[in-house]
């Protein structure tokens, strides 16, 4: 009888356990690779941290570094100052009317180009897509004249109306993929029961549509948050400024403190990191929404 | 309660027509299934009667109303989808009670109607689960319940078992069966499965290609099927089909097969000698054993059942099922005789389909 074992020659990829050292290698792979990302993602935001926590000196001297003194009153003056406060509410103020404005006229628009058939539906869908494709900045002039014709210059919604202008694209096309991968069996349903498409969209879309809601919602929040170009055209007064435009106060005409520019931005980012850490369960969803099947 | 009517019914996309004029007359709580293969039109037509899908021509009365122009809920229909269509994010309870919602009954008399529903479907313990928290049965009775609610004229069922398993399926099925005899309401169930068709309704409709190609009883259909279509469709296992020629056998009728083999069949048909015709031959109509007409051939394969096995033998080239006992001694590779009654041949013009 011919020993099969000594007849064949084992093919190394499927001998016993090379599936295993060939998973094991690739999680090595993909963990080296993670880290590397993670790295480059954190350590700017840790040296920003700690930067605030420097002397100008000690940050000039060793920018990565540990602090050689800690500088608490760096953060300290900055919260207890009625400026950051002010400025942090008007962020709050130009960001919630953004992402509510955004999130009516996306989810609206998004739904009856999901599941209404009208002439012109896809140019003017196009129409709108076409505006993920415009940088802001190309357009800040004649959209300062056209806001300062309005006369809403020097007020939030001179700030506000443009971001929901260009955020509206891209919340479109959240919305629009998300609504249309819902069953249609369901809006059958809802028809029978007596829906017309307000009543769809208010009672069953929205309802099951928290995932993108979030999505487009932290998208838009982070967005108008770390917006500095658009303030800080269309605001001049400085009791309107938001946060990004409070880091101006620590630039001299001869000298910057980099250290409490860096203490200021830590402060600002916090609250879109805490936000982002809540909800990022809901981001991931929304953004995958609709890429298997499901 | 209501009578539904369809009168030349029609449904083009584009310049592909799918239903050809369908007219159909549903009696005031009749059960009536549509049937036919996948593709055949009874999901679009039923669609068709429930105002979600438009119709191209014809004429759609419901309750002695024409109601091509008015929305489902105009209709009074209620219907009940293959997915079941729950709503995720409402509770049982608020399913169920969402079209009286929407038609702004009071909130008493919403708890009323749903609590009434819910004994009658058994369905009281789980009025504040989700969707997402039932099983399939469940869910399916809770889409029923939503139906009843409302109290409608018609009942639409679109396929509403294919996505149970099939026990479930049979316990479902004995379900909508009792539940239509409480409430007597019409009702069009739409299925490709003929065994549903055949247990639940009081008449069937089968359909092929936009057309319908019979309608009538249960019994009817299995008994006298018009065509080869539907003598096909109506039963299980299937009608079995042979080729054969019209021949005389001492002094009688017979259908010659390819093999020689002739088989007697009933004097009155209409058919003339050297005829091509198909025959069709029930598997339970099959007996074994030498009497009567004789037909033998190897067996093929032996499927036992339980209390019934299935003898596929080979007959004139062609493989032939046959229902026995399940005690009945047969093994692979034997040769198995069978005889059917002269009655009990069906026949059809090989060219056009037709029953002669």
């Amino acid at each position: 009888m011919t020993d099969i074992a000594t007849s064949q020659p084992i093919d190394a990829a499927t001998a016993p356990g090379s599936g295993r050292r060939l998973r094991t290698a690739t999680q090595i792979y993909m963990y080296v690779a993670l880290i590397l990302v993670a790295v480059i993602v954190v350590v700017p935001l840790i040296s920003t941290a700690l930067g605030g926590f420097k002397t100008l000196s000690d940050l000039r001297g060793n920018p990565f570094g540990m602090p050689t003194e800690w500088q608490w009153s760096n953060y300290g003056d900055i919260i207890v100052s009625q400026r950051y406060w002010l400025q942090m509410g008007n962020s709050l103020v130009i960001a919630v009317l953004t992402v509510f404005l955004t999130l009516a006229f996306g989810a609206m628009a998004a739904f009856c180009f999901a599941h209404i058939r009208f002439f012109g539906s896809d140019y003017l869908l196009n129409y709108f897509l076409i505006g993920l494709m415009f940088p802001a900045a190309t357009a800040i002039l004649p959209l300062y004249i056209r806001i300062r014709d309005l006369g809403l210059v020097d007020t939030y919604w001179g700030v506000v109306l443009p971001q929901v202008a260009f955020g509206t694209g891209m919340s479109i096309m959240l919305f629009r993929n998300y609504f249309r991968n819902l069953p249609s069996e369901l809006f059958d349903a809802a028809f029978v029961d007596g829906c017309g498409y307000m009543r769809f969209f208010w009672h069953v879309t929205l309802p099951l549509s928290r995932p993108i809601i979030a999505t487009v919602g932290i998208i838009s929040f982070v967005g108008s948050w770390n917006s500095y170009i658009l303030p800080l055209i269309m605001l001049n007064s400085e009791s309107r400024y938001p946060w990004p435009l409070g880091i101006m106060i620590y630039r001299g005409e001869f000298n910057t403190e980099w250290q409490l520019v860096l203490a200021f931005i830590t402060l600002t980012i916090l609250p879109t990191i805490i936000v982002f850490f809540l909800a990022q369960k809901h981001i991931i969803a929304g953004l995958t929404a609709g890429a298997v099947k499901s | 309660m209501a009578s539904v009517e369809l009168h030349e019914v029609r449904k083009a996309f584009g310049a592909l027509e799918v239903i050809h004029g369908v007219s159909l007359s549903i009696e005031d709580g009749e059960f009536v299934a549509l049937v036919g293969p996948s593709g055949c039109g009874k999901s679009t037509l039923l669609r068709m009667i429930a105002g979600l899908e438009d119709i191209s021509g014809g004429e759609i009365i419901i309750d002695d109303a024409v109601v091509n122009d008015l929305t489902p809920r105009e209709r009074n229909i209620a219907m009940v989808f293959q997915s079941y269509a729950l709503y995720p994010h409402m509770t049982v309870a608020e399913n169920m009670g969402f079209n009286l919602r929407l038609s702004g009954a009071s909130k008493t008399e919403i708890a009323e109607r749903v609590n009434e529903a819910a004994r009658m479907l058994d369905l009281v313990p789980l009025m504040e689960r989700k969707p997402a928290q039932l099983s399939g049965g469940q869910r399916q009775r809770v889409a029923m319940g939503r139906a009843i609610v409302r109290n409608p004229a018609v009942f639409l069922f679109d396929e509403p078992l294919s996505n149970l398993d099939a026990k479930l399926r049979v316990q479902m099925r004995s379900e909508i069966k009792t539940l239509h005899q409480k409430v007597k309401t019409t009702s069009i169930y739409v299925t490709h499965d003929q065994i549903e068709a055949m247990t639940l309704a009081d008449r069937i409709v089968v359909l092929n290609q936009g057309r319908v190609e019979q309608q009538g009883t249960p019994m009817e259909l299995y008994k006298n099927p018009a065509n080869l279509f539907v003598a096909a469709f109506i039963g299980s296992p299937a009608m079995n089909l042979l080729d054969g020629t019209i021949d005389a056998e001492g002094g009688e009728t017979a259908v010659r097969l390819t093999d020689g083999t002739a088989i007697r069949i009933a004097q009155d048909r209409k058919v003339k000698r050297g005829q091509s015709i198909k025959i069709g031959l029930r598997p339970e109509h099959l007996s074994p054993g030498k009497t009567g007409t004789a037909l033998t051939g190897q067996t093929l394969l032996v499927e036992p059942t339980g209390a019934q096995t299935h003898v596929i033998f080979d007959l004139a080239g062609q493989p032939v099922t046959a229902i026995v006992d399940g005690e009945y001694p047969q093994r692979y590779g034997s040769p198995f005789h069978a005889s059917i009654a002269a009655e009990q041949v069906h026949v059809f013009d090989r060219e056009t389909g037709v029953a002669l």
